[in-house]
């Protein structure tokens, strides 16, 4: 018996499909590294300001990476500060504790976040800032602060969809065993479920950093600027390596000026990947705690 | 004396009824087997005595269940503060083993020491030699002394479901309620387990759900047949009957729906 045409040809194409992926990440890499390569170095960093001095922020850097690549980490830190608590809360809230509407009611408010653009996260942190300015706090400005509660609000769903997900995937027979051992039902969430879910939290939290690494319509609209010097404080202006990126690919004079908006490609890529693997590495620790060793 | 006793216990999930007007009583220091059908509600009974069929959604429980763990008789609906005990008192003195192993993604001796530290209070100085006591008591402390940190995955299914009764141990329960706690072992594996069992009975009270008649006959006190959510027989020192006889016995009563106070 031959099988149908259509079939044959999809376990065909199939494997080709697969080998897409991974084609196309290699490629692009191949692509960044070839061109952003050469450009690495302390000059893309520092421009012509001496590396420790400007590291010290004792000097102002004004032809490299080093205030964008601060006030990314500084972004990026101060959003998972603002968004890993309520988002974690609220995964373990709704996958635990809430009553079934509930459930359904802030599922929905959940997902209709997650649909939300990140330019309309942009233009209502951008209004949030007018409106304050036109009534009760006439001195508010875009800031990094402003811009990380914006971020704080794009990545949220990904984390209280993460946790929540991780959370009830834990095996249905290992809550059972720990309640039958007397455990109570918060000892056992602290104790049993969160660690079994932590590599699912984790990977929210991870998801959640690149978004918040990679992002440049929020903040272009709430505080990024092209030249601001290392963030000086949360109510101040900053840089951005996304934005660095997209502002000298899109101004750029010389051919040099495009290389460093490469080596600027590379760096954020670096950059969203060290911080991976720093993820990585606490979970792997955090781990290896719950597990446990004998006393 | 009694150790569990089951007065007029119903118990349904959605309103579906699952047990129906159950009396039994479970003589203390005595192995008592509930045999019947998939479904026949075994699992629900044995859940009742420690109240985990609470776990799950739906779940409504009527009738008295008294527990005896030497102190006198004492009502496990009863709060605290009216002479009964707390949820987690009720547990640590019901220790409850699984069909499958269930052991937590963790060490060896964590598997044992969180719970005691948890649900027992057990000073962090004394876990150490509670932990030894207990998997000495199922044999596993000469295999294990060396590999303690080792995750309980990683053990063999026997040793799994040895370690879980360890931990049980470690929590000085007086009831044991067993759910076919041999049924995901090989031959050899479960032999080690009920001569375990049998080596520990006497000094705790076992209620233990099977589907084996060789192993109902060759541990139980007295044997307790279940049939749609309702006990249809009791048969005390099955030893004493052979196998055959045993399962015409078993077969006799699944089929006629007899009488709950049947005695054989």
């Amino acid at each position: 018996m031959t099988r149908p045409l259509c079939f044959r040809l999809i376990t065909a194409i199939a494997p080709l499909t697969a080998a897409l992926l991974p084609a196309c990440l290699l490629g692009l890499l191949a692509f960044l590294v070839f061109k952003g390569l050469p450009t690495l170095g302390m000059e893309l960093f520092f421009g012509d300001t001496p590396p420790v001095a400007a590291l010290l922020g004792r000097q102002p850097v004004w032809d490299g990476l080093w205030p964008a690549c601060a006030g990314s980490l500084c972004l990026v830190g101060l959003t998972l500060g603002l968004s890993l608590f309520p988002g974690v809360g609220c995964g373990i809230f709704l996958a635990e504790y809430a009553p079934p509407r509930l459930k359904s009611l802030a599922g929905a408010a959940v997902d209709m976040l997650a649909g939300t653009p990140s330019i309309v996260m942009g233009l209502f942190g951008f209004t949030l800032i007018l409106f304050l300015r036109h009534t009760f706090m006439p001195g508010a400005t875009t800031c990094l602060l402003l811009a990380a509660g914006c971020l704080a609000l794009l990545v949220l769903p990904v984390l209280i969809v993460g946790t929540r997900e991780a959370l009830e995937a834990v095996p249905q027979n290992l809550i059972l065993t720990a309640a039958s051992l007397g455990l109570t039902k918060n000892q056992r969430i602290r104790h049993v479920q969160l660690p079994a879910a932590a590599p699912g939290i984790w990977s929210g939290v991870i998801l959640a950093l690149g978004r918040a690494a990679e992002d440049t319509a929020v903040i272009m609209l709430t505080g990024v600027v092209a030249n601001a010097g290392l963030p000086a404080g949360i109510g101040a202006k900053f840089e951005a390596l996304p934005f660095s990126i997209f502002y000298t690919a899109a101004q750029y004079q010389s051919p040099e000026e495009l290389q460093r908006a490469f080596g600027a490609a590379l760096v954020l890529l670096l950059l969203a990947g060290g911080l991976i693997l720093a993820a990585r590495f606490f979970e792997n620790r955090y781990r290896r705690r719950w597990q446990g060793s004998a006393a | 004396m009694n150790a569990v006793s089951l007065e007029n216990v119903s118990v349904s999930f959605f309103d579906r009824p699952i047990l129906q007007a159950v009396n039994a009583l479970f003589p203390a220091g005595r192995i008592s087997v509930l045999v019947g059908r998939s479904g026949s509600g075994k699992t629900t009974l044995l859940r009742t005595v420690n109240r985990l069929n609470e776990e799950f959604p739906g779940c409504r429980t009527s009738g008295t269940i008294t527990i005896d763990c030497g102190g006198g008789p004492c009502n496990i609906y009863a709060r605290p503060n009216e002479g009964g005990l707390s949820l987690p008192e009720l547990r640590r003195r019901v220790g409850m083993l699984f069909q499958t192993p269930n052991c937590f993604p963790v060490s060896v001796y964590r598997n044992i020491a969180m719970p005691l530290a948890l649900t027992a209070g057990v000073n962090a100085n004394d876990i150490p030699d509670k932990a030894r006591e207990a998997l000495a008591a199922v044999g596993l402390w000469e295999e294990l002394k060396d590999r303690l940190d080792m995750p309980a995955e990683r053990l063999s299914g026997g040793q799994q479901q040895r370690l879980c009764l360890a931990r049980l141990l470690a929590l000085n329960p007086s009831i044991l309620l067993l759910d076919e706690p041999t049924a995901s072992l090989d031959v050899h594996a479960a032999r080690q387990i009920e001569d375990l069992l049998l080596d520990l009975a006497p000094r705790y009270t076992v209620i233990m759900v099977s589907h084996g008649l060789r192993q109902a006959r060759h541990m139980a006190d007295q044997i307790l047949i279940c049939e749609k959510g309702r006990l249809t027989g009791i048969i005390e020192d099955p030893a004493r009957l052979d196998e055959e006889h045993l399962a015409e016995r078993i077969y006799a009563s699944d089929a006629t729906d007899a009488d709950a106070s049947t005695r054989v």
